[in-house]
């Protein structure tokens, strides 16, 4: 067994494995962990080089187009300690290609394809709950507490779809930020937010949807269970139906 | 200063009253259509796989603005809230009201879109043309490229319906009833041609804009989505058999995408209507599972029900009431069977059925490996082998698996009412 370290951000996991795949012919006899802060390490620390991450994301692109994007979502979730099952799972998709992800009997493909999976999901999930409301000076703000750093394809989305008018997305457990504003999408960080100043008629707008959502529901088929494991309570923080109830 | 968009009676008090009567209405999909970009200028895309925006306190997805646009309805059929004979409280939305209502609200992210139903106004032609004025207005002038599903008033003018297909995803006519017989008696000023004659236009342009659409890229395009229909169920006598006859000819024939059935909720005592104590709710989530079979299983009605038999199993879905019926067809040892045969498992889903078939082709699963892929074995062990060997000691009797399957499940308890479950969304 060799052992590797890199340092756990993104691009040291990945420039790691880019450099191992390249120097071991028989991957399946290397590990690799992020370095913690002990007195005695164990194993070669790899020096993260973002070049050489890029090169094997492209790499991965060309042979295996949805191995790649399931390491995109991978990513998005932040797991840390999972830089082995990720070495594991990138060797065997340059291996077999895109039917990878089916070869869920191989235990970092199954780890990696979960936590990808689960980032995926809330992306989706996030596409119909997220809420804008509009502000004192015609912009409108959304926010949200997403358990997944999910705000760079979520804004991609927004921009396809509401493009003619001004809107910010906020991250608040992260802090980040995404605005987008005639045609130019652009991303940061706020450390001071203060929530803004409603336009005058927002309350209004959203009584009217309070009323839709309430009307909508069947009275004799009440479900609550149902709703919640469908709509978990964690994003009812920000659902305009939700609120006031 | 209160400043308000919206006038008096109030569109507040309309919304209540016209959302509440649309809530019956069972289609929420807003998958299946494709428009990548908002138009230049303008607001909204669709998405292929659908979006759920919230759930209601019913649990179900809620993913449009669902209205009408009056319930001041002319007709008076038997099953219908809305009927004129009914006393209820009646409104009509403006045009812009409903415009206002669906741009206010996609802005903000509450819905993919806008589904928009009527009763019957001063006539059919009469409704049918202000429905298309609610939506040419979202299209041209205010550029809206989210997703609408408009209704199909019975009996209005092939132009109306054209162009309704024209700015619409995804158009519907209700086929209301079951059969013609059931429709002169409970809906008696509706025709069954007035109901299938759209359809079946509707049908022939969707097929034209398709050819078209291969030949130019940008030949128009007509309800994109493809059109749906409703019926209601328990509210007249056909058998199930029948029902599902029919939703098979309309997916074969008519090109259908999807038949929502909507179990029938008492709302008058009627004496041309059946007595109930509550709707047959457990029917409608039988039929919902048969209809899946027929879409995505391969199955046909005839293999499901038959005239001896023209009535689903209460106690069993139907897919497990079929292998009770063909112990000859199991059991299925899961290396092997081909796609289609692993479908035919109860128990094993699409989803399943897919894992097993990407799995397989890296080495032979075994029991253990079924749990690691994420099948659920708990109903599909009476039904499988793994490499030979069975996962249940030999209950090779259908009336001991069926033994089993009711005292492993709470004898009979089935859970209800089931979210639908928009197709494409997770398979
Ligand atoms: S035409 Fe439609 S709204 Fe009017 S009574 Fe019949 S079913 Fe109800």
């Amino acid at each position: 067994m060799v052992k590797y370290l890199c340092d756990g951000t993104s691009d040291g996991t990945l420039s790691a494995i880019g450099l191992i795949l390249q120097e071991h012919s028989d991957p399946g006899l290397v590990t690799l962990s992020e370095r913690e802060d002990t007195l005695f390490e164990e194993g070669m620390f790899i020096a993260t080089d973002p070049l050489k991450a890029e090169d094997l994301f492209s790499r991965l692109k060309e042979k295996a187009p949805d191995a790649a994007r399931t390491l995109y979502f991978f990513m998005l979730a932040e797991q840390e300690g999972m830089a082995n099952s990720l070495l594991h799972y990138i060797e065997q998709a340059l291996q077999h290609g895109d039917k990878v992800n089916g070869y869920l009997t191989h235990p970092a493909v199954r780890d990696i394809v979960t936590v990808s999976r689960k980032a995926a999901r809330e992306l989706h999930r996030m596409k119909g709950l997220l809420r804008f409301e509009k502000l004192r000076d015609g912009a409108y703000l959304a926010q949200m507490e997403p358990d997944h750093n999910i705000i760079q394809p979520l804004a991609y989305h927004f921009s396809r779809r509401l493009r003619a008018q001004h809107w910010f997305l906020y991250d608040r457990k992260r802090r980040t930020a995404s605005s987008w504003n005639k045609g130019e999408l652009r991303f940061g960080t706020i450390e001071q937010f203060t929530t803004p100043a409603l336009s005058e008629d927002e309350k209004e707008v959203q009584a009217m949807w309070q009323a839709f959502f309430k009307t909508i529901a069947i009275p004799d088929r009440k479900n609550p269970r149902l709703q919640k494991s469908n709509m978990p309570m964690k994003y009812w923080k920000y659902l305009t139906e939700k609120q006031g109830e | 200063m209160e400043v308000t968009i919206f006038p008096a009676m109030n569109t507040l008090a309309k919304l209540q009253i016209l959302s509440g009567a649309a809530r019956y209405d069972a289609s929420c999909a807003s998958s299946g259509s494709r428009r990548e970009g908002a138009p230049p200028g303008g607001t909204g895309n669709t998405s292929q796989s659908g979006i759920c925006h919230s759930w209601s306190d019913d649990g179900r997805c809620i993913s449009l603005l669902k209205l009408l646009l009056s319930n001041d309805c002319r007709y008076d059929c038997a099953y219908c809230v809305n009927r004129s004979s009914n006393q209820v409280p009646r409104a009509s939305f403006t045009a812009r009201e409903v415009v206002d209502l669906t741009l206010e609200f996609y802005r903000r992210n509450y819905i993919e879109g806008l589904f928009l139903s009527s009763a019957v106004m001063q006539s059919p032609d009469q409704t049918m043309e202000r429905m298309v004025r609610v939506v040419e207005t979202l299209r041209v002038e205010e550029r809206f490229g989210g997703y609408i599903h408009l209704k199909i008033i019975p009996g209005s003018s092939s132009e109306l319906v054209r162009k309704a297909g024209f700015y619409a995803d995804r158009i519907s006519v209700n086929m209301e009833l079951p059969s013609q017989a059931s429709l002169q008696r409970l809906a008696p000023q509706k025709e069954k041609a007035a109901i299938l004659e759209p359809m079946a236009l509707i049908g022939r342009e969707i097929q034209e804009s398709l050819v078209e659409r291969k030949k130019i890229r940008s030949a128009p395009r007509f309800a994109p989505s493809g059109q749906s229909t409703q019926m209601i169920i328990g509210a007249s006598p056909e058998t199930d058999f029948q029902i599902l006859r029919l939703s098979q000819g309309l997916y074969k024939k008519m090109n259908l995408k999807r038949v929502y059935y909507s179990a029938y909720v008492p709302v008058s005592d009627d004496n041309r209507l059946p007595v109930i104590a509550s709707p047959p709710l457990l029917r409608e989530h039988r039929l919902y599972q048969a209809d899946w079979l027929l879409r995505f299983y391969g199955f046909t009605a005839e293999e499901i029900l038959s005239d001896d038999a023209p009535h689903l199993d209460e106690s069993f879905d139907p897919k497990t009431a079929w292998a009770l019926r063909h112990p000859e067809f199991f059991p299925v040892e899961i290396n092997r069977a081909d796609y289609g045969t692993l479908l035919r498992v109860p128990g094993i889903g699409v989803t399943s059925a897919k894992r097993i078939v990407a799995a397989r082709r890296f080495s032979l699963i075994t029991p253990e490996g079924m749990k690691k892929i994420g099948v659920v074995v708990k109903r599909a062990k009476y039904f499988i082998t793994c490499s030979g060997r069975p996962f249940e000691q030999s209950l090779h009797q259908p009336a001991q698996i069926r033994q089993q399957l009711l005292l492993g499940e709470g004898s009979g308890e089935v859970k209800l009412p089931r979210q639908l479950v928009l197709p494409g969304l997770y398979a």
